[in-house]
C-alpha cells in the first residue's frame, strides 16, 4: 500500500527544478491552477500541455511517476466526463451520439473531455511539488505563504507543525491498517472475499483498532516531543533557511509569461472573453 | 554494598535549599543528578503507581531499572521528566527542585530514548529529526550542522541523514533516536525499554553503544531494561516491585538473590546459572562478570584434574 501512495514522497534525481525555492513552486502551481482553467479551446490546451511537459521534463523524474499520480482519480475523472456529457443540451450543436431521446453533444463531449484533461494535468503536474521537494522544504515554503495568515491570528508555525506530523503518521497509520487486516484475514475474516455489506461492516470493525492505534501513537509522539524540549509557543531556530534566488524569479516568470499568453488567447486571440 | 545508595540519599531539608540556592556551581563527579524523596504516584489513592520512592543517582552512574511489566518502572522515569502530572514526593534533577518554572531546564538535562523506535521519529528525514530538538534549543545553524554531523557520526547514521523512517531497520531507528538525544548534549540519559523491540544483534550493539557512552563519563544513564546482558554491564540495579523499591543494589549481588529474580520475572545471565550451580557441587569459583570470564575460571580446573 505504501508503494502505491505516492503523496508526500520526493524523488531526488537533483534537477534545476529541485533547487528551486518552495515557495516559489508553490506560487507557480497556483498559477497553473489559473492557466489551465483558462484553457478553453483546443488550441490553448496544447499549448498547457505542451507547456506542462517541458516542465515536467526539466524535472529529470521518469514520466510514468506523474501518470502513476493521477490514476487513483480516474473514478472521479469518469464522473466528470459522464457528468458533462449527459448534462450539455447543445440544441444548434453537432449530435455524435443518440440514444432514444437523449442526445450526446460534441460540445458536451468536448466538454468532458477538457475537464478530464485539465483534472490529470492538475494532478500530475502539481505533483512536482511534492517529487521535487522535501517534506521539511514544503513545509518551510507552505509557512513562508501562510505567513500574511498571522494578521487574521492564524499561526504558520503551528498549521506546518500539524501538517508534517499529519504527512509523517499517514504511511505508518496504513502500515498498522494493512497489519489489522492481515490479522482479521488470518483468522478466516478476509475483506477480499466478503460481499460489499460484510466489507462495510468490517472497515467499521478496522476503525476500532487503528484509530486507538493513532492515539497510542500519539501519545508516544507527544512524549518524544516534550522530552526534546518542545513547547508549543517557545521560540525556536530553523536549521533549513530558505533563501530567495534568481532562479526562483526565472521559475515564477515562466509562468506569468504563460498566463498572460493564456489570458491574451482567450480574451483577444479567439474575440470571445471568458466564454467556449 | 547492598541498599548502600539508599543509606546515604545526600538528603537534608537543609541541603535541599543550598542546592536550590546555589543551582550555578557546577556539579562535580559522585554529586546526585537525580535525588527522589518520598516520590508517590497514582491514580486515585487506592491505585498507587508508585509508592514513596526515594532514591539517589550519583553522576556518572550507570543504572538500570528492573521489575515485572506494569510495576510503574515507566511512569517512574517519565515522573523524573516530567511527562506526567508531578504527585507527591520532591523531585531534584541536577539541584533543581522539579517544578512548574524549572521544567525546560529539566528537559534540557535530561533526554529520553523510548521503547517504539517508530513512534519517536519526529521529522520526515533522520536529518531533520536530530534537528528537532536542537531548534527548540535555539541554537545556530553552525553550532547545528556542526552537532548532527559529529553526532551521526559517532552513531554511524552519516549515511542515512536524508532517508525518510520508512527506509530504516528497527535498530537503524533506534541510532537515530540516540542521535537526537545524544545531539542536545544532555547530561542524564534515560533508556524506556529502548532495545526491547530490537533482534539479538542490534541489542549487542546498543549495548556498546551505552558501554561507550558510560565509559565517556559525560553522562548518567538509567536504562529500563528486561536485558540480563545489559544489566550486568551496568553499575547498579534499582528493583520495582509494585510500585514500591524493592532492592537496591549490583547486578552480581542481584543475580545471587533468586527471590527477587522471581519477583522481578528475571532470568540470570548463564554465567551466574552456571556458577551457581556449580556451588551446588562445590566447585569454588569466583562470580564472573561475563561468559568470557567463566571460561577463563573453568579452564585451569581442568588442568588441574
Amino acid at each position: 500500500m505504501s508503494e502505491k501512495l505516492l503523496i508526500g514522497r520526493t524523488i531526488d534525481t537533483g534537477s534545476w527544478v529541485h533547487s528551486i525555492d518552495p515557495r516559489a513552486k508553490m506560487v507557480a502551481m497556483m498559477l497553473y491552477v489559473v492557466i489551465i482553467i483558462l484553457s478553453n479551446t483546443w488550441l490553448e490546451m496544447a499549448y498547457v500541455i505542451l507547456f506542462s511537459l517541458i516542465i515536467i521534463s526539466l524535472t529529470r523524474i521518469h514520466i510514468k511517476y506523474f501518470i502513476r499520480a493521477a490514476k487513483p482519480l480516474w473514478v472521479l475523472m469518469l464522473f466528470i466526463f459522464i457528468v458533462q456529457c449527459i448534462k450539455v443540451d447543445d440544441k444548434n450543436g453537432a449530435i455524435l451520439l443518440s440514444i432514444g431521446s437523449w442526445n450526446l453533444y460534441f460540445e458536451g463531449f468536448k466538454l468532458g473531455l477538457f475537464s478530464v484533461l485539465r483534472m490529470v494535468f492538475l494532478v500530475s503536474f502539481t505533483a512536482i511539488l511534492t517529487f521535487t521537494t522535501t517534506p521539511g522544504r514544503l513545509n518551510q515554503g507552505l509557512e513562508g505563504v501562510l505567513k500574511p495568515l498571522k494578521v487574521v491570528r492564524v499561526s504558520p508555525d503551528r498549521f506546518t507543525l500539524m501538517v508534517s506530523i499529519a504527512l509523517r503518521f499517514i504511511p505508518s497509520i496504513l502500515e498498522e491498517a494493512q497489519i489489522i487486516l492481515k490479522a482479521q484475514a488470518s483468522r478466516g475474516a478476509d475483506l477480499r472475499e466478503l460481499p460489499w455489506k460484510e466489507k462495510g461492516k468490517m472497515l467499521v470493525s478496522l476503525l476500532v483498532p487503528v484509530t486507538v492505534g493513532a492515539f497510542r501513537r500519539a501519545e508516544d509522539l507527544v512524549h518524544s516531543m516534550e522530552s526534546r524540549g518542545f513547547r508549543l509557543g517557545e521560540p525556536r531556530t530553523k536549521y533549513h533557511r530558505l533563501v530567495w534566488r534568481k532562479r526562483d524569479t526565472i521559475f515564477i516568470c515562466f509562468f506569468i509569461v504563460m498566463l498572460v499568453a493564456m489570458v491574451w488567447m482567450s480574451g483577444y486571440g479567439t474575440g470571445e472573453l471568458w466564454t467556449l | 554494598m547492598k541498599q548502600h545508595d539508599l543509606k546515604e540519599p545526600h538528603y537534608t531539608p537543609d541541603a535541599t535549599e543550598s542546592t536550590s540556592q546555589s543551582s550555578d556551581v557546577i556539579p562535580g563527579p559522585g554529586y546526585p543528578a537525580i535525588e527522589l524523596v518520598g516520590v508517590s504516584y497514582g491514580y486515585g489513592k487506592d491505585l498507587p503507581v508508585i509508592d514513596d520512592i526515594s532514591l539517589s543517582i550519583p553522576q556518572g552512574q550507570w543504572v538500570t531499572l528492573v521489575g515485572a511489566n506494569g510495576c510503574g518502572k515507566s511512569t517512574l522515569v517519565k515522573l523524573m521528566n516530567a511527562l506526567l502530572s508531578k504527585g507527591e514526593g520532591s523531585i531534584m534533577v541536577k539541584g533543581k527542585e522539579l517544578q512548574s518554572d524549572t521544567i525546560g531546564d529539566i528537559r534540557k538535562a535530561i533526554g529520553m530514548v523510548f521503547q517504539n523506535p517508530d513512534n519517536q521519529f519526529i521529522g520526515a528525514t533522520v536529518e531533520e529529526d536530530i534537528v528537532f530538538g536542537l531548534e527548540g534549543q535555539c541554537l545556530s545553524i553552525e553550532v547545528m550542522e556542526e552537532r548532527v554531523n559529529s553526532y551521526a557520526e559517532k552513531l554511524g547514521i552519516t549515511e542515512l541523514l536524508d532517508k525518510h523512517p520508512s527506509e530504516l531497520s528497527g535498530g537503524q531507528k533506534q541510532r537515530v533516536a540516540i542521535a537526537s538525544i545524544l545531539s542536545m548534549e544532555p547530561e542524564i540519559v534515560i533508556f524506556d525499554e529502548a532495545s526491547s523491540m530490537l533482534d539479538e544483534r542490534t541489542r549487542n550493539d546498543l549495548l556498546n553503544i551505552l558501554s561507550d557512552m558510560h565509559k565517556s563519563g559525560r553522562y548518567t544513564i538509567i536504562s529500563i531494561t528486561h536485558d540480563a546482558q545489559e544489566i550486568a554491564a551496568s553499575e547498579r540495579v534499582l528493583v520495582l516491585h509494585e510500585g514500591k523499591l524493592i532492592a537496591d543494589r549490583t547486578p552480581t549481588d542481584l543475580f545471587q538473590d533468586e527471590k527477587i529474580l522471581e519477583m522481578s520475572h528475571l532470568i540470570a545471565p548463564f554465567a551466574f546459572q552456571l556458577t551457581t550451580a556449580l556451588h551446588r557441587y562445590g566447585v569454588d569459583i569466583s562470580i564472573p562478570n561475563c561468559e568470557k570470564e567463566l571460561t577463563e575460571a573453568l579452564w585451569p580446573l581442568h588442568s588441574i584434574k
